[in-house]
């Protein structure tokens, strides 16, 4: 895998310092962000997120050390790695540094600039392992305890080919997920879920949703319910009672196959318009039903759409990373332009081959905004 | 700050200042609008005016920000928004969620 592009923020008010620092960096590979000033330097972390600050700490305004104190405040700042750059040696002054405000280091500014470099390289190495082993853990007790976010293979469905793709953002687990639950010998229930706020512990809210959705629906239809809007509806009512999961959001496409009559039912809350592709008509078509998130309002009502799908015929479902495009720095969300661009894949009738390839070769590194999850389902 | 506010009438327009709303400024976004929720700003009209993309993050803090003011018999309006931004929002519903406006001006008086 490809090195990760190095971000570094460094704060001096000595302009010379700074541009012969920024260019040191920058020639070793890094992207430098520059504040001359740690009001600029705040003010700039409002739209940039650095992998490592290198700061002065006597600066004319505001000093090195409220400067860190604001940083620790701020949820967003509060853990980048944070290097007190200073011609100070008192050691009293070191010590505030690095006990009461979590400082990493002081480097002297006497420290010849290749060292300065290769402390911040070595930095950086240990903060991206750390990371990466606890992403590794993550995953592992994920496996231990036998739960995933999507499945391992595909269904089987009689009559019918349903397959799934699934890209995580930056490899980490939770956010999207993906569940087919075999309901009866007749009946088959895609699910394809979105938990807003992607953050570290989205993980667990994916496994808690995934757990509500599961119990739901098979409730539901142990008692003989086969609406899928009832069944959301059940859904959202168990999610906004449970006080465990205030301010918990999801999206949610909900899909039961008849694997007897052919016929689709489709409810969603809050997702995307899935994609109906009429294979005979050659016509691509969006469904769109109702509903809003779960977990938004407990008496918000849901309604389902009934599509029956003949040979060759082809639904996507789809979670929002899928539209989401980029062209340099710039992301934009464009359903239109998705629709259009798998428009020729769909009418080449080869299944779901040329829509997973075209996603593999469209969304990589950093051009992925969030997680990509796909459900294909094709009525053979 | 990310929102920038100016008081109009009896309601507080507040700006969000980034071309990108995404998980790297949702948490600070939902703490400023708790903040002036808690201040008493019980109208506030969000200009989407510089904002060109919006992610799911974020989309989830506006939410909170809304369950939030609703709880305390507030009103959050969405105001100036791009059209990809409005089509998106659209596409999953959420303008049945918040009242829209092309403007300010557009938002009742009360």
């Amino acid at each position: 895998m490809a090195a990760a592009t190095k971000k570094i923020l460094l704060v001096d008010d000595n302009l010379f310092l700074l541009g012969t620092l920024a260019l040191a960096f920058a020639n070793d590979g890094f992207k430098v962000l520059k504040a001359s000033s740690a009001e600029e330097a705040l003010a700039l972390l409002e739209h940039e997120k650095p992998e490592i600050i290198l700061s002065d700490y006597e600066m004319p305004g505001m000093n090195g050390f409220a400067f860190r104190k604001q940083l620790l405040e701020n949820t967003a700042t509060k853990n980048i790695p944070f290097i007190f750059l200073t011609a100070y040696n008192d050691n009293t002054l070191v010590m505030k540094g690095l006990d009461e405000l979590l400082a990493v280091d002081f480097i002297d500014k006497e420290t010849p600039v290749p060292v300065i470099i290769a402390k911040m390289d070595n930095l950086l190495a240990t903060v991206r392992e750390k990371q990466a082993l606890s992403l590794e853990e993550l995953k592992r007790a994920a496996e231990a305890i036998n739960i995933k976010s999507v499945p391992i293979k595909k269904p089987i469905v009689t009559g019918f080919n349903v397959e799934f793709w699934h890209l995580p953002y930056h490899g980490y687990p939770g956010g999207d997920f993906i569940d087919f639950i075999r309901v009866s010998n007749r009946y088959t229930c895609a699910v394809l879920g979105d938990v807003m706020g992607k953050k570290w512990t989205a993980w667990f809210f994916t496994f808690s949703f995934l757990s509500y959705i599961r119990a739901a629906v098979r409730f539901c239809v142990s008692s003989g319910e086969y609406d899928p809007a009832v069944i959301l509806q059940k859904t959202n009512q168990v999610v906004c009672e449970d006080e465990a999961l205030t301010d918990v959001l999801a999206g949610l496409s909900l899909i039961l196959i008849d694997e007897q009559t052919g016929h689709v039912a489709y409810a969603g809350a809050g997702d995307l318009p899935l994609l109906y592709y009429n294979a005979a008509g050659k016509t691509l078509t969006p469904i769109k039903t109702c509903g809003l998130l779960l977990g938004l309002f407990n008496d918000a009502s849901y309604d389902a759409a009934s599509i029956t799908l003949h040979k060759d015929d082809q639904i996507l479902v789809f979670s929002d990373g899928i539209i989401e495009y980029t062209e340099g720095d710039k992301h934009t969300s464009d359903y239109a332009l998705f629709k259009n661009n798998v428009y020729p894949l769909l009418q080449q009738n080869t299944g779901f081959a040329p829509i997973r390839d075209y996603l593999s070769q469209t969304i990589t590194g950093a051009s992925q905004a969030d997680d990509c999850s796909i459900i294909s389902i094709i009525k053979k | 700050m990310i929102l920038e506010t100016k008081t109009l009438g009896n309601i507080l327009a507040a700006t969000i200042t980034q071309p990108e709303a995404n998980l790297t400024n949702a948490e600070q976004f939902k703490h400023e609008m708790l903040t002036l929720i808690n201040e008493g700003n019980l109208r506030i009209a969000l200009n989407f005016a510089q904002v060109s993309y919006i992610d799911s993050s974020f989309l989830g803090a506006m939410v909170s920000s809304l369950k939030y003011a609703l709880g305390k018999g507030g009103e959050i309006y969405l105001t100036d928004l791009k059209k990809d931004i409005t089509e998106l929002l659209r596409l999953i519903r959420m303008d049945k969620v918040f009242k829209v406006y092309d403007s300010i001006n557009n938002v009742p008086a009360a």
